[in-house]
């Protein structure tokens, strides 16, 4: 008993019981949501969606919010697509050249919310105008096309059985950013900010330093998950990054991060984005309305929010995380 | 600090309020204004044509509406996000009745804003019992308002409306003037004698200036809240039906996926007027003019051909510009201790 109750403290075990229930009820119903090909498209979109939750948990880590990872995304996916159609760059320099944008957004988010002071709610908002304008304004709303064949098979390859190679950028960021969080001491830093932002002051941590890392690993998450999505779509769309401001905050949220910061985990927000995908995925399984599939997601946040406050108010003991 | 200097009437009292108007949000708008109508109408050909006059008071119409919509939510310390998901689920059901029940159309009208006014219902009510910030609320409620609309109209846009609706989005008074504005501006009057001579307003500033405060002081907080975003979902109604009224149908898609289109016109015309994120302050007037400022720099920058698709990142710029000068100059008063 001791163990159960210890167990139910802890951020992961309430998504994972969902996540397990939910395959079951939905394999019992269904018997081609386990198929491979199935299993596939889930991994896909995990894949890169685990990339755009992470970017918006980091900052929710240090208390504030991002609402241009969209932007930062599709600004970084058609920078990646136009250097290697209108300069001729080889693809992994261009990927450079897209990590690079990324970061170099994210820094400019920090330090404008570090310096004015401003909150970072309308800070991005501007950010968020002026990168999707600068988008728009290079490829004046038209694709590019030129993805070379390199990045396309890269794109389509599976790995091992029906795990695609896309995944594997993204394990390697969810092993990262769990060992930042946990053990390095930037990681230690943005929580200790995002829980009190004077006490951590006082302690002798630079909070305007660990606001614009937090920013910069939030700018290259973000860069890294357009870039994914290039591969996967195999063009350079402009509007990648435009539907991404919803879920960003729907999977750190249902994997029980606290919006006032100093509480994340990376274990439980990839949760929450894998019950994000299962459940658009049994919509479109059972032919359910794909437009119903934002009615659902709005519904998730606001549930997940809702037990969040009530798991707060049970004591808080040992065991929780 | 906050609650007595609301549109404190200029020069009223002597020269310390002169100064302080000189440097309100207020005339630095007024002098922007007046500085781009200058440069646009000697570089731009017809920019001060009756048509583009015509055409720019339309689209400032729309666009103040919007940025009031969110300006009354912001009096208590909150954000709407949902404006845009809110007011095209209006203006649909706007549709839906004339053209699926055939209601008569002003009844259709005060039956959209009446929806909208619902849907405020729902995310006041919402913030209110679950204590939790209307930022997490209304992104899920913007999710779910605009997932439902888009179900339930299969995406499809309502083109049979009566002919009114459009001779309104073209009737021109003295061969400029849209009557949309009028509208608009009624509407921002009524909105600042609210503000400033009703109880109620006055009882939605002091709730969101301090909370607690007004709590103590008898006011009854959460009321105020709903009462805000209901008063917001309504103005994101009409914002919607002026819309309708300008594109001739009520579109799904009038407000970008999500409504997100809304957003930044929603805050620029707010925080350009000097209305506190915080909550508190309001400044209606400050909010109408940072609307049409905007509205008429987009206008002049397409005019000049900037480039369309570069208009977007000066609007962003903007608000960056707008923040930090607001923020210069609220130091600079604090310095002076004129504020």
């Amino acid at each position: 008993m001791i163990q159960i109750s210890r167990l139910s403290r802890t951020d992961w075990f309430g998504p994972l019981l969902a996540t397990l229930i939910a395959i079951t009820v939905i394999q019992g119903f269904n018997d081609n949501f386990l198929s491979p090909f199935n299993i596939q498209i889930l991994l896909l979109a995990i894949a890169v969606n685990a990339l755009v939750a992470f970017s918006q948990m980091i900052i929710i880590a240090i208390g504030q919010m991002n609402l241009s990872v969209g932007a930062i995304g599709g600004l970084a996916a058609i920078s990646f697509v136009g250097a290697m159609e209108v300069w001729g760059l080889p693809a992994p320099l261009a990927v450079i050249l897209a990590l690079v944008i990324g970061v170099g957004c994210g820094v400019l988010n920090g330090a404008l919310i570090r310096i004015t002071g401003i909150s970072a709610f309308v800070i991005t908002l501007a950010t968020l105008s002026i990168f999707k304008g600068i988008n728009l304004g290079i490829t004046e709303a038209q694709p590019f096309y030129g993805v070379p064949d390199s990045v396309k098979s890269f794109g389509a390859a599976l790995l091992v059985g029906p795990i695609p190679w896309l995944a594997v950028p993204t394990v390697l960021v969810t092993v990262a950013m769990w060992f930042m969080l946990r053990r390095m001491p930037v990681g230690r830093f943005i929580l200790a900010v995002g829980s009190n932002e004077h006490a951590a002051g006082l302690s002798g941590i630079s909070v305007g330093a660990t606001v614009i890392i937090a920013h910069a690993v939030s700018g290259l998450l973000a860069a890294i998950a357009g870039v994914l999505v290039v591969a996967r779509l195999q063009i350079g769309q402009p509007s990648i990054g435009d539907d991404w401001l919803i879920l960003s905050f729907a999977a750190p949220v249902i994997g029980g991060a606290i919006l006032a910061g100093g509480h994340v985990s990376v274990t439980a927000t990839l949760l929450g984005v894998v019950i994000v995908a299962i459940i658009t995925q049994a919509l479109v399984l059972f032919s359910i309305d794909p437009f119903l599939v934002q009615v659902v997601l709005g519904a998730m946040i606001l549930a997940a929010v809702g037990l969040n406050k009530l798991r707060a108010r049970q004591p808080v003991g040992k065991g929780s995380a | 600090m906050t609650i007595q200097d609301i549109n404190s009437p200029p020069g009223a009292t002597g020269g310390l309020s002169r100064t302080r108007f000189f440097l309100s949000n207020e005339f630095g708008l007024i002098l922007l204004i007046i500085v781009f109508a200058v440069i646009f109408g000697l570089s731009a050909r017809g920019f001060l044509s009756p048509f583009n006059l015509f055409t720019l008071g339309r689209n400032s119409a729309i666009n103040i509406m919007i940025g009031l919509s969110m300006m009354t939510v912001i009096v208590t310390g909150g954000l709407n996000l949902a404006v845009g998901a809110m007011g095209v689920s209006a203006a649909m059901v706007c549709g839906w009745l004339i053209e699926g029940l055939g209601v008569p159309w002003p009844l259709a009208i005060l039956g959209g804003l009446a929806f909208g006014a619902a849907l405020g219902f729902i995310n006041g009510w919402m913030v209110v019992r679950t204590g939790l910030h209307s930022f997490i609320i209304t992104l899920a409620t913007m999710s779910i308002f605009f997932g439902a609309m888009i179900f339930l109209t299969r995406a499809e846009a309502f083109r049979d409306l009566p002919a009114a609706f459009s001779a309104f989005g073209k009737m021109k008074f003295a061969n400029y003037l849209s009557p949309l504005l009028l509208v608009t501006l009624a509407v921002a009057v009524a909105l600042a004698w609210l503000y400033r001579a009703t109880l109620t307003g006055r009882e939605m500033l002091a709730a969101g200036a301090s909370p607690a405060a007004a709590e103590l002081s008898g006011i009854r907080v959460d009321r105020m809240v709903i009462l805000c975003h209901m008063l917001s979902g309504g103005l994101a109604g009409l914002a919607a039906l002026m819309l309708v009224a300008r594109n001739g149908a009520a579109i799904p898609s009038m407000a970008g996926q999500l409504g997100q289109d809304w957003l930044l016109p929603a805050f620029l015309g707010p925080v350009l007027g000097g209305t506190l994120l915080q909550g508190g302050k309001v400044s209606v007037l400050g909010t109408v003019l940072g609307a049409f400022l905007v509205t008429m720099l987009s206008s002049g920058l397409l005019m000049l051909q900037v480039g369309a698709f570069w208009v977007q990142t000066f609007l962003g710029l903007m608000l960056l510009v707008a923040v930090l000068l607001d923020k210069a100059r609220r130091s600079y008063l604090a310095r002076r201790n004129l504020a």
